[in-house]
């Protein structure tokens, strides 16, 4: 592998090509990211330095009883909304292109106004979802629902609930990225494939199954890893619509991990958190890769 | 046909149920933000208010500061934007031509840094742009949005880079035209779509970025919508919902603007990574 | 680009025009004035989205530069993030980059004092002022040393509204509370609501029930006390409070998603709650979201104790300090607390002074309900200048979720609440 640019494509050295962007990285990102991993060994605190090496704040952090439950309701919430929005955008883009592909007009308009809650502002997403939410006699949800002969639910009030409640204003906000990523892979599949299964005689959902969802497979892989990511950072949404409650009910690590820095001062726990985070995001990352490691060879 | 024009009916139907799902919110945010103080605290008890006003979308457009705060947004986004693609295009290009040993080991390294959530490193971050000398400088903010819009944009670039057939390029190699030649002159004209998809997603991920403006910039001439947003949170004394929602609302249409404008662009250059892959 | 931007933009806006050309956005004072005071404030007075409140404040703050020709004074403006904007401030001060003057949440005033970062403003105040202050509020901005620290420039309480067509008579002890909170079910209505969600106002109106019993959070080293010794009993007796409201129906299960004080001006506009724990600023809103009939009906009182003679009331409201190390900048700082904010500040936005001697000054003071603002403070307690506060306050909303929504029993999470504070108090 030498360096030389006149060598025929697939033999020149990519150290260069990569320069630019590596550079950037250890310029600006390197430094914080080593010092996360400093202070998870310190005493610092926001106020103070570090005086110390110890695993003080390690201890403190795995010690803490309610660390298996703010994981466990992190899990909760990541596994279903990654399920959710893979579902969710996956319906839409399908149901977008077959409207296309028909000519039914109004198509754009929809999309458009997915992409547009994903731009909405983390605090207005927490205050329009408060309003919808609202169990008192007059709230929303509850008035519309009421109006059938259902509920009244407890969106907020109810822990089990109101995680549910979470999910569903995630949902709000995130189905926009899986659609654009699902809504190109399937624009992307081959329409003959569809013009043969039709001329076999195979159903819509015969035809789902053996193309649409095969095809997507590596789509939707890549969507999953982008979308757990992002995800499991996922707290101010969270925090301006239930705060974490009631109880811990609905605190995710990001948030667990924000009270601790900002609230308690405690920024050596805060860093042993946000290790904590970016090895669950690496575990996700590879358990997808994993389960998908057939796809990934086409 | 009647079974398509079945087939019709049902998709509409599942696209108004969740057109609803996505437009309730909104529609309460329109009625917030017509809405006089005394009618915000009715909250949910009245939808339509009796006494609608457009006096929140003039309170926030006549403030000239709102304005600066807009313009400090789509500033540093394209910004931030633009060098997560100016960084991305070598990377990709290496990742898409070249078969080198670690080329998934960089990949992988890259959705690691995908990973690190600004909120993870804040607080060594603000030390370290103050070690720099950039705390207050837009400079900083755009090098960390570039370096966090970077890794999708990689992902991107090179989905879109290996839609290229590589035949072209070889055709300008045998005329004896530099690698940087060829992917300045072939490739990234190519990758247009690409490219503007990369942007643009980037940018729009940007936008709503609160937490490294907040820190890193302590002016609030410099802060972004996405910072400044929060003055119309409300007071002990006040609430300023109303004017939280027509901000909100307002910060949201430059970007659905773009999308809006340039949605065709971006589908086409995802599909046309997406046939390859 | 940015600058011209800026300046076209502030040029062209009429509310800076005329008269008040002392004050630009991020300046107060004439540009070439040889000394500079940065202050950090707030958005609700000089950067109000009100016309009015604007233009009041810059007024102030004219007539305070004139009289200082050899200052000006940049101003920055904070978000309304409390939390955040605390930690940003002292990482700023830290790194020497602190604003000189800054306006501090009173609820942070101890994690300020304890970092060593405030400066006495000892040369502006004088001892009959400091002694002129509510008890709680002198505590809370001197040291041991009798210096002044910050100025706590305006307070707030929690008070009970009931609307009277449900409930004629002002509750006076729980057990009142819950007997009428129960009739008004009967008429339909929402018995009590209070703060119940996740959030600071929770805990901190829920410890009024606490308090009254004269119950302690910290004892004088700062160190967590409140499950020990008789205090736990009495934090239990007031959880117990909150739980037979919630179990009896009297206050509905929803409390525990009310994060908000708005939540309880929508439900009296609405006309469906017969009373609620609120602040005493709601009083003027509900009086410009009410129509006047329905306005009449609302009354406030003193929050119910366990007995009609223990009572307390949570106290919060912002204050003023110096950052700076410079003393004419100290001194400069607190003429701005002492001529702009504690007085003519206070008066024009209705806010509660921290002294007697300001409330006979100004007319604004003269409503009734100020009557019972004045006296109820006389039972008025802070939240404790401890370090340990932020967590035994995350802890209280915690055990009041969970034990509100069914999850836990008071005694299990006291426990839990305990320990949790107790290992993040061994971490300071």
């Amino acid at each position: 592998m030498t360096a030389t640019s006149e060598r025929a494509p697939g033999q020149v050295h990519p150290a260069p090509w990569l320069v630019p962007a590596v550079l950037v990285l250890a310029a600006f990102y390197a430094v914080p990211v080593f010092d996360v991993a400093r202070l998870a060994f310190s005493d610092a605190s926001l106020v103070d330095p570090a005086t110390e090496v110890s695993t003080a704040a390690f201890r403190a952090v795995l010690s803490n009883p309610a660390l298996p439950g703010v994981v466990a309701t992190t899990l909760l919430f990541v596994v279903v909304n990654v399920v959710a929005l893979q579902i969710l955008g996956l319906a839409i883009a399908l149901l977008i292109a077959r409207g296309e592909r028909r000519e039914l007009p109004g198509m754009a308009a929809f999309r458009t106004l997915v992409l547009a809650a994903w731009v909405v502002p983390g605090i207005a997403n927490g205050l329009i979802w408060q309003i919808l939410f609202d169990e008192a006699p007059y709230g929303t949800l509850n008035s519309i629902l009421g109006g059938l002969g259902l509920g009244p639910v407890a969106w907020l009030s109810d822990p089990q609930m109101a995680l549910v409640s979470a999910v569903i204003a995630n949902l709000w906000q995130g189905t926009a990225f899986s659609m654009i990523v699902l809504y190109a892979a399937r624009r992307g599949i081959d329409p003959t494939l569809y013009e043969v299964a039709a001329l076999d005689g195979a159903g819509p959902w015969r035809t789902f199954r053996a193309i649409t969802l095969p095809l997507l497979r590596r789509a939707i892989a890549v969507n999953t890893v982008l979308v757990s990511v992002q995800t499991l950072n996922t707290f101010d949404s969270i925090l301006a619509l239930t705060g974490g409650g009631p109880g811990r009910a609905t605190e995710v690590l990001a948030l667990f991990t924000f009270n601790t820095v900002f609230y308690n001062l405690d920024l050596a726990a805060g860093c042993v958190l946000a290790l904590l985070l970016f090895a669950l995001g690496m575990a996700f990352t590879l358990l997808i890769g994993w389960l998908n490691r057939g796809a990934s060879e086409t | 046909m009647s079974a398509a024009r079945t087939a019709d009916i049902l998709t509409y139907v599942a696209l108004i149920a969740l057109g609803v799902f996505f437009a309730v919110p909104f529609a309460w945010l329109i009625s917030l933000a017509l809405r006089t103080p005394a009618e915000v605290y009715l909250g949910a008890a009245r939808f339509i208010p009796s006494e609608p006003t457009l006096a929140n979308f003039a309170t926030i457009l006549s403030d000239p500061a709102f304005l600066i705060y807009l313009w400090n947004g789509l500033k540093l986004s394209a910004a931030g934007g633009g060098l997560a693609v100016a960084l991305a295009i070598p990377a990709a290009y290496a990742c898409s031509r070249i078969d080198f040993r670690g080329r998934g080991a960089v990949m992988v390294s890259l959705l690691a840094v995908q990973m690190i959530s600004p909120l993870v490193i804040l607080v060594p971050l603000y030390r370290w742009m103050n070690a720099l000398d950039l705390l207050n400088r837009d400079i900083s903010v755009i090098a960390i949005y570039g370096a966090l819009g970077m890794p999708l944009a990689v992902w991107l670039l090179k989905v879109a880079f290996d839609a290229i057939p590589r035949e072209l390029e070889e055709a300008a190699e045998i005329d004896g035209a530099s690698r940087v030649d060829i992917l300045m002159r072939i490739t990234l004209p190519l990758a247009r779509p690409g490219i503007a998809s990369a942007f643009i997603l980037a940018m729009v991920m940007n936008w709503s970025q609160f937490l490294i403006p907040f820190v890193l910039l302590e002016r609030d001439a410099d802060w972004p919508i996405s910072v400044a947003i929060f003055n119309f949170a409300g007071s002990v004394s006040a609430s300023t919902t109303q004017l939280l929602a027509a901000a909100c609302l307002v910060a949201v249409l430059p970007a659905v603007t773009i999308f809006v404008l340039l949605q065709r662009m971006i589908v086409s250059a995802l599909i046309a990574g997406a046939v390859k892959g | 680009m940015k600058l011209n931007l800026l300046a076209i933009a502030i040029a062209a806006s009429p509310t800076v025009l005329g008269a008040q050309d002392l004050v630009t956005r991020n300046r107060v004072g004439l540009p070439d004035a040889p000394n500079t005071l940065t202050f950090r404030l707030t958005a609700y007075d000089l950067y109000s989205t009100d016309q009015d409140t604007k233009a009041a404040f810059e007024e102030l703050f004219s007539e305070f530069i004139e009289a200082r020709p050899d200052w000006k004074i940049e101003t920055q403006l904070q978000t309304g993030n409390i939390g955040q904007e605390q930690a940003r401030l002292l990482q700023q001060v830290r790194a020497g980059r602190g604003p000189d003057c800054a306006m501090i949440d009173s609820s942070q005033l101890a994690v300020f004092k304890n970092a060593g970062v405030l400066q006495p403003m000892n040369a502006v105040f004088s001892e009959e002022e400091v002694a002129d202050l509510f008890p709680y509020v002198r505590d809370a901005i001197t040291d041991e040393g009798g210096n002044v620290l910050a100025w706590w420039w305006f307070t707030d309480l929690r008070v009970l509204y009931r609307d009277t067509s449900v409930v004629p008579d002002a509750p006076q002890t729980w057990d009142e509370v819950q007997v009428a909170a129960e009739a008004a079910v009967e008429e339909g209505k929402e018995g009590i609501l209070f703060n119940g969600g996740r959030w600071e106002g929770t805990a901190f109106d829920w410890l009024a029930n606490y308090w009254a019993q004269g119950g302690t959070l910290v004892d004088e080293n700062g160190a967590p006390v409140f499950a020990e010794g008789e205090n736990r009993q009495k934090f239990l007796d007031a959880v117990a409070y909150y739980q037979r409201l919630v179990e009896a129906g009297a206050a509905p299960q929803r409390v525990t998603s009310i994060t908000d004080y708005d939540a309880f001006n929508a439900a009296a506009a609405a006309g469906t709650a017969a009373m609620f724990v609120g602040g005493n600023w709601q009083y003027g809103q509900l009086r410009n979201t009410l129509p006047e009939e329905d306005f009449a009906d609302w009354a406030v009182s003193e929050l119910p104790g366990p007995t009609a003679d223990q009572r307390a009331t949570g106290t919060g409201g912002w204050s003023i300090a110096a950052l700076s190390d410079d003393p004419e900048k100290a001194e400069l700082c607190g003429e701005i607390v002492k001529e702009i904010y504690a007085g003519p500040g206070n008066a024009y936005q209705g806010l509660l002074p921290t002294s007697e001697a300001i409330y006979e000054r100004y007319d604004a003071y003269d409503g009734p309900e100020f009557e019972l603002f004045a006296e109820a403070l006389q039972n008025g307690v802070a939240r404790p200048g401890a370090e340990i506060y932020p967590e035994i306050s995350n802890q209280i909303q915690i055990l009041i979720g969970d034990v509100l929504s069914g999850s836990a029993s008071p005694e299990e999470a006291l426990e839990a609440a305990a320990s949790a504070v107790q290992a993040a108090y061994e971490r300071q």
